[in-house]
Order: C-alpha cells, then structure tokens, then sequence
C-alpha cells in the first residue's frame, strides 16, 4: 500500500498544495488547519511555485533578483526548502 | 510562597468559529453542541456576520471556520463565504454534506470557499446512519468524488468511539483512495450532547491502544500525500490537553444568536455571561470581555497549577471538563494525574454498559 512521495530535483514543476495560499502581508503559508512562519526568501520561492515553472526556472529569477549570488547555492536552498515543505505535506512534487 | 499571578501577554486570535446556524440535519450521538441550541428566528443576520468578519481580520485572525450545525442550512452562506474572502480571512466550512449539490458547491468555491471538511460518522452504512440518526452515509460518500472536481482541501473527518472504532483501518483505506488533503480522526470529546451517551460511546483501554497505533502507523505511511491529524482520548491520558490552545488564548467563537465564547462548551460555566456581537467590537470582546479574561494567566488557578511547569504548554487544561466532573471550574482539571479526583477517569473509563442510544428530538 505504501507508496513512495518523488523528490523534488531540478526539472520538477512543484506546485502548492491545493487550498494552500500565501498571506497577502504577512510572511506566512495558509494552509487547511493552519499557518506556516515563512523566513528569509521562502516567500519570494513560494510565489513561484506554481505547477508551471521547474526548479530551474525558479533559479534563473531568483538570481536576477539577487545580483551577486552564487547559482549553486541558490538551488541548494530552494531545493531544502522545497524538501522541508514536501516533507509537511505543503509541497506536491 | 510567592503567589502573585504572573504576567501574561494577550495574544492574537488565530482563529474564528462560526456557528452560523445551530439547524442540522444530522442528530449524531456524539454531537458537542450544547443540550439547548439556539433557535434559528434569533440567528445573526448577514450583515452582522459581515462584520465581525472585518472585525476579526483587523484582530489577526487568519481563519474563518464556518460551522453550526449545518452552515448549508443558510441560504446566504455564499455571501458570507465572500465577505469572509474579501476580509482576507482563509475560509474553511465544515459540513454533513446534507445540502450540497454540485451547482451549490460551485457557487460556494466561486464565492471563495478554500477548503471543507466533510465528516463520517462510520465507514459501515447502517452503523454510520445509527450514530448520525440519519440516513446520511452514502449522500456523504457520493458527494466525494464531486468535491474533488474542485480546486478546494478536503479533509475527512472520523470521530471515533467505542460503536465504530473497530473499523478504524477500513475506514483510513475508504479514506485514502480519495486523496484527500488532511485526514482527521478525533476520539469522542464528552461535551454538550455527547455527555448524555458517555457510556455507550466510552472505548475500552485495548481499543484505545489499538488505534493508537493504527492512527500512528497510518501518519507515517500517508506522509507527504495526507496529514493525518489525530485527538486523543483525553480520559486516558495523565495530564490534561491545551484545551483550545488555552482558553482565550487562539480562539474566538461566535454562536448563532452572537455571542462570543472562548470555546464551544464554556456556557456550561455558572455564572459565565456572553457578551454580543450585536453590542460590542471583536476587539472589545478579545481584550476586555468578562468571559474571555476569567481563565487567561493563573491568578484562577489553584496552587499545584500554578506552581507546575506544565502550565505553560496546558494553560491549566480544560475549564468546562473540570467543572462538568468535579463542579468547580477552578479544580485542576481530574485528566491530571496531580488532581485529587483524578481516580475519578479510571471508575468513567470502566464503567461500560450498553445504554439505550440518546438521539437529539
């Protein structure tokens, strides 16, 4: 009966959970039951997830809106927080 | 000892229920409403629910849980659907799914509806109609597949007792093949109503172990694809649960005729009294109300309470539970090993006939 979730890599489009949105000011995801506390950019990724863009989409824009910023770096973060989501369920890959 | 009450700090409200009607098709044993419920030709008016939707934004909530009884008995759940959206409130309805058809649920999705949670009673038909004291079941299970055509959460919902907890598995399997979002499997709180069938409802202490493994086992593998939430019997526990997040603490409730309430049963409470939504501000009612602030710190509570490193993360436990068994709402609440009345739980736990069910008229 088990069934194995994917991870997310690269070339997934993830998307949020359905009947899951961001706060329109606060730094938060509203989720069925609840709130997730969003810090640093997570916001800025979370408003890209949208079923459409892959990971690596959503690398190329967040590194034109941070000049400076090592590729690599950028996707190791998206993709932790990617996982962490996917992990509570907020996530589908 | 020392035995000033600590400061506390007043928190945001996280949260709004609104019982917008106490109407219900449904007439389950184990139904948390109070014995007396309120009559519809007093209930709130649109435009008061309107209100105290803007209202409850501005205080910090972020959702709008519209319950009752059945919300669907209101022919303008629609609108306050919308006016809870354009609050910027997240809006939740919990239903029976009596009621809801297809064009209805488009309406309600169109209006702004971003999740339901739809209860089972059962996953056996005659024994789910039984509880319900109504021939629900299979419109429940049909109105699945419709709800799932919508971009809305769907949670399921199971509170469990000793009548149907046997078929707590098949009923996780029923549930899972349709993917819902969260998955909620609640033991029988004994409130309002479900009071009077504590004994027919009570499980025993191996079916309580049993689905706790289940409950935990079935956590671990839906991982990922479905939040399974769970609520644990709280007459076997050792101590007491955070009851609504402490009393005025996350929650605001709203019943129908408008009253604010820190919880669904505190007007089992002497001497509580409600303030109104006609009369007052949500903010007012937060901050200044009578009802709100008699449990907030521990200047209520009694020494063993006050002086125990628990209080921070049970505020003290349940207020209307420590009334409803020992007659004093100040008592530590008898879940609590510490209470002297905790012997109390072990003679509820045993004390198993097969009573007459109790239906609602």
């Amino acid at each position: 009966m088990s069934e194995e979730v994917k991870s997310i890599g690269i070339d997934s489009t993830p998307r949020l959970m359905v009947g899951s949105r961001l706060h329109p000011t606060e730094n938060l995801l509203l989720v069925p039951e609840g709130a997730l506390q969003l810090s640093g950019p997570a916001k800025d990724i979370l408003a890209m997830v949208d079923g459409k863009r892959t990971v690596s989409v959503i690398v190329d824009e967040l590194l034109a809106q941070y000049a400076g910023a090592e590729r690599h770096e950028i996707q190791q973060d998206v993709l932790a927080l990617l996982g962490r989501m996917q992990q509570r369920g907020v996530i589908r890959g | 000892m020392e035995m000033t009450p600590t400061e506390y700090s007043l928190t945001r409200p996280s949260s709004l229920i609104a019982e917008v009607t106490h109407r219900c098709p449904l007439h389950c044993l184990y139904c948390s409403n109070p014995i007396e419920l309120k009559r519809s030709d007093n209930e709130l008016a649109t435009e008061d629910w309107v209100r105290v939707f803007k209202q409850a934004a501005e205080l910090g909530v972020l959702h709008l849980h519209l319950t009752g009884g059945e919300p669907l008995a209101r022919p303008d759940l629609a609108q306050l659907i919308a006016s809870g959206r354009a609050a910027g409130l997240y809006v939740n309805m919990i239903t029976s799914g009596i009621g809801l058809t297809e064009k209805r649920l488009a309406e309600l999705v169109e209006a702004g509806l971003e999740h339901i949670q739809l209860s089972f009673q059962d996953v056996e038909e005659a024994s789910a109609n039984h509880i319900a004291g109504t021939r629900a079941h299979a419109h429940k299970l049909a109105l699945i597949p419709i709800i799932r055509k919508f971009p809305i959460a769907l949670t399921l919902n199971l509170v469990i007792h000793r009548q149907n907890i046997d078929r707590l598995e098949s009923f996780i399997q029923m549930a899972e093949q349709f993917a819902p979002e969260r998955l909620e499997i609640a033991h029988v709180q004994y409130y309002g109503w479900a009071l009077k069938n504590r004994e027919l409802l009570m499980p025993t202490q191996d079916q309580v172990e049993r689905s706790v493994v289940i409950v935990e086992a079935a956590k671990e593998r839906l991982k990922g694809r479905i939040k399974l939430e769970s609520v644990f019997p709280d007459y076997f526990g050792s101590y007491p649960k955070a009851c609504v997040g402490g009393w005025g603490r996350q929650i605001l409730l709203i019943d129908p005729i408008g009253q604010a309430l820190p919880c669904h049963a505190a007007a089992v409470i002497p001497e509580m009294r409600f303030d109104t939504v006609r009369e007052r501000s949500l903010a007012w009612i937060w901050r200044e109300s009578a009802a709100f602030n008699r449990f907030r710190g521990d200047a209520w509570m009694s020494e063993t309470c006050k002086t125990c490193p628990r209080k921070e993360r049970d505020f003290g436990g349940c207020r209307c539970q420590a009334f409803q068994l020992t007659g004093d709402a100040n008592a530590i609440d008898s879940v609590c090993t510490l209470s002297p009345d905790h012997t109390l739980m072990a003679q509820l736990r045993t004390k198993i006939s097969e009573p007459l069910p109790i239906w609602r008229g």
